[in-house]
């Protein structure tokens, strides 16, 4: 008794547990959007390379965008013309890189490089293994001069400041302010920036600055998701991590939404053997269902995604499942209804299929339908009880004259350009049978009152579970999310072990209620 | 509703759930349910350890037996005929005897044997079975009741229904029937239920449709104080039924008979809940109380002793006021 109790427990929790974690994957770190018809804008990305060929050996290497950054990137293709194309990596940066080559190409030549992406933002996390590349490096080594002036700045950037991320804030401030002659030590900085005053060269030495302190600091370069043209400028940020906090420092202000393609300071592009290289960047966004980006997911988490969905089934079978999985939801209100509240129907699960029906005649018209053929069948089935007829015959003559009636109620509808009257064939024929069936036998053995309440009873269980399947969340979330089934399940498992008073039954034992 | 419930369970009324939970499902094996799902089984098992059941005259399976049905119906003195898997007295004629070449029901009306046929082919094609499944009539002796209630029934048959937990007596009532019920003693058709004290056998409070009353709504005698006859074998009935299904917690439906005594009717292995209304207390208490005991093996006669001792611990006031 005890033991089945706490495995009953045990087994609930289970089942909730399973269903809620692969939910919360899904939900979280997949980006499943939780209310339907969410959009999201993704946004095509091309590196389009033209050069003349010199009828000499041509290399063209491209910079192409990595996958170790946590990011949704679904396709990637290569355009190589009748270029031979090889992948290769960098392990220190983890670059990736595309490489082009031919051994006499002529005339204009054409490769390109194509991916799509949902970008990321400042609150992208750095990879991991970023964080942990701590390296303190001194740099000019070779210049005693430039090294001199580095020590003297940094260390003053050190004083001047109380932790790692005063001093990161200090150090790109001042690496990035237009010098004014009071500045204290403008020459210092004019000596590291030397002749290399531009973006590049400031990110440079503020990285330099930063990895002297054993901060993590890299420079990444890539372009800003603003708007949609050709020729996009790629621009170049540090990145920087202090005690598990990510920073990134955008020159010139941080954008919305950016995308990562290299890291370093090399160009994206280098070519060799070919003339008047020309490298355009274009983007064009589109929005697109949240849904399907997240289902295209990457890595083994976006297969895990993909394996607790219906995304390969065909489409109509896929449709027959937006249906079937709204009915546990159904079911497990249903026994809600039954063990909690007490409510008295003809039939175990009559009223969520009863409710099925309803989605095809929305609410209203379905409970009139219903009570319609319910009606006339009772008639029916009190004419047949004086006729003395056998129980098995007797249903099949009550089935019968449902199909019939169904049919009439078609035809006479039809007739007044009721278009409802077409819904009402996807009434359960049986259900309603067995329904008329029962709904007699409670009226003979207990009373007409007793019989009504039960029907109404079903008929308000019904309309319950049809306003919660029919309902585009619920319908959404069940098929999105298919393992909520599990936790369905499992609460279902708990309600079968509740053993406290229905509340039907605080009415029914009102007389106990005094000591 | 709060302030219900939590009253409700102060005073240790179980609901339906908790019976199914704790009781039903925990104590009653499913293989052992056919021991009283067919009333035929049941009264084979009663008669082999004594328990006396009304006899059973005959036995209609298919269109063979129906044969001989004339010869199952030649008592003067009436019979019963009744699905061997109905419940709730469901699909039961009840004959008083010949009437002018058919049969008196005890509705007064005249059958005939054609009318009878019938009914008995509803009942083989299983319209009063569990699940409709094909089923048997069983036709068997008429009890003639005693008039221990006759002052407080209203037509039919008023009877006892002991609950018994693992062959331990625990809750008892009368059911009796009434104009409202159409002679039936089903509670839910508006028969009175009325509390029997286990360890005295003296009729207390009573109900119908979960309301308390204190006379009959027919005959307006008082309800309290009648003294069931037999009431130790009624009893020891109860205890020995468990022994023979196998069934932890079983309601026991006994009839008196003015010639036989109590008699066996039917028993069942999903009680309904309702007696507590007519103890006009929650079965939570004495079922616990009568679970702990049941860790001791003991034969029928010791669980009744220990039935009565418990029944007078926790509820003395009764005792004291029916004295």
């Amino acid at each position: 008794m005890k033991t089945s109790l706490r495995h009953a427990a045990i087994l609930a929790l289970a089942l909730i547990a399973v269903g809620l974690g692969i939910f919360f994957v899904k939900a979280i770190a997949l980006h499943y959007p939780l209310v339907p018809g969410a959009q999201a804008t993704l946004w095509d990305f091309e590196i389009y390379i033209e050069f003349e060929g010199r009828n000499q050996p041509a290399r063209i290497e491209s910079y192409i965008p990595a996958g170790d950054v946590e990011r949704t990137f679904p396709q990637e293709e290569f355009y190589n013309g009748s270029f031979g194309l090889s992948l290769a990596g960098e392990p220190t940066t983890r670059n990736r890189k595309a490489v082009w080559t031919y051994r006499y190409p002529a005339n204009r030549k054409v490769v390109r490089y194509g991916a799509q992406t949902l970008g990321e933002t400042q609150s992208t996390p750095l990879p991991l293994w970023f964080r942990e590349s701590l390296t303190s490096v001194m740099p000019f080594e070779a210049d005693s001069v430039k090294r001199q002036a580095f020590i003297v700045w940094s260390g003053n950037l050190r004083q001047r400041s109380a932790d790692d991320f005063s001093f990161a804030d200090l150090a790109i401030k001042e690496t990035f302010e237009q010098r004014t002659n009071s500045e204290q030590y403008a020459d210092e900085i004019e000596a590291l920036l030397d002749n290399n005053s531009g973006v590049i060269g400031r990110l440079q030495l503020a990285r330099q600055l930063l990895q002297s302190q054993g901060i993590p600091a890299r420079i990444a370069g890539g372009v800003y998701l603003s708007e949609a043209r050709r020729r996009v400028e790629t621009r170049r940020w540090l990145e920087y991590h202090i005690d598990g906090e990510d920073f990134r420092y955008f020159p010139g202000g941080a954008p919305d939404r950016f995308f990562t393609i290299w890291y370093g300071t090399k160009p994206l592009v280098e070519a060799r053997g070919v003339d008047n290289l020309d490298v355009q960047i274009a983007l064009r966004s589109r929005d697109t269902e949240a849904t399907s980006i997240a289902q295209n997911a990457p890595g083994r988490l976006g297969d895990v995604g993909r394996a607790v969905g219906f995304n390969n089934l065909p489409l109509t079978t896929q449709l027959v499942y937006e249906v079937l999985l709204t009915i546990p939801v159904g079911i497990a209100i249903l026994v809600f209804l039954r063990q909690f509240i007490g409510f008295k129907t003809l039939g175990t699960f009559m009223p969520v299929l009863i409710g099925i029906a309803f989605r095809e005649t929305a609410l209203l018209n379905g409970i009139l339908l219903f009570t319609l053929l319910i009606v006339l069948g009772l008639a029916l089935r009190f004419y047949l009880e004086r006729l003395h007829l056998l129980l098995v015959p007797r249903l099949a003559v009550v089935l019968i004259f449902i199909v019939m009636a169904m049919a009439g109620i078609t035809v006479l509808m039809t007739g007044a350009n009721q278009a409802i009257g077409l819904s009402i064939s996807l009434f359960p024929m049986v259900i309603l049978t067995m329904t008329i069936e029962r709904m007699s036998i409670v009226w003979e053995e207990s009373s007409a009152g007793e019989a009504i309440k039960q029907g109404m009873g079903s008929l308000a269980v019904a309309s319950i579970t049809y306003l919660a399947m029919s309902n585009d969340h619920v319908e959404y979330l069940m098929y999105q999310f298919p393992e909520l089934l599990l936790v369905l399940m499992g609460i279902c498992v708990m309600m079968g072990r509740y053993t406290g008073l229905r509340l039907s039954e605080l009415w029914r034992f009102r007389a106990l209620v005094g000591s | 509703m709060f302030k219900t419930y939590s009253a409700l369970k102060k005073n240790g009324v179980i609901g339906i759930n908790e019976r199914n939970v704790r009781y039903v499902s925990a104590l009653n094996p499913r293989k052992f349910f056919y021991k009283v799902d067919d009333k035929e089984v049941t009264k084979t098992l009663a008669t082999a350890v004594g328990i006396p059941t009304p006899e059973l005259y005959g036995v209609i399976k298919d269109a063979r037996d129906m044969k001989r049905l004339s010869e199952f119906m030649d008592h003067p003195d009436g019979f019963v005929i009744k699905p061997a898997q109905g419940s709730q007295g469901k699909g039961i004629f009840v004959v008083e005897g010949p009437l002018k070449g058919g049969w008196r029901l005890s509705s007064g009306r005249r059958v005939d044997l054609d009318d009878i046929k019938f009914q008995i082919n509803n009942m083989l094609s299983g319209m009063y079975s569990l699940g409709g499944q094909p089923d048997k009539a069983l036709i068997e002796y008429r009890v003639k009741f005693d008039d221990v209630f006759g002052k407080v029934s209203y037509k039919g048959v008023p009877d006892i229904r002991v609950i018994a937990l693992k062959g331990i007596p625990i809750f008892s009532m009368v059911r009796l029937p009434t104009a409202e019920s159409d002679g039936k003693a089903n509670l839910h058709k508006g028969g009175v239920g009325v509390g029997v004290n286990i360890a005295t056998g003296l009729t207390a409070r009573a109900m119908q449709f979960d309301r308390l009353i204190e006379i009959h709504p027919d005959t307006a005698h008082p309800l309290e104080d009648i003294q069931a006859p037999f009431w130790d074998d009624i009893l020891l009935m109860a205890a020995k039924s468990y022994d023979v299904t196998g069934l932890g917690y079983i309601g026991v439906d006994v009839v008196l008979d003015r010639e036989k005594g109590p008699l066996l009717l039917e028993l069942n292995a999903r009680p309904g809940i309702s007696i507590q209304i007519a103890n006009r207390r929650g079965m939570r208490e004495v079922l616990e109380r009568a679970m702990a005991l049941s860790a001791v093996n003991r034969t029928a006669s010791e669980r009744v002793k220990v039935a009565k001792e418990l029944a007078l611990e926790l509820n003395p006031l009764a005792v004291n006021s029916s004295s």
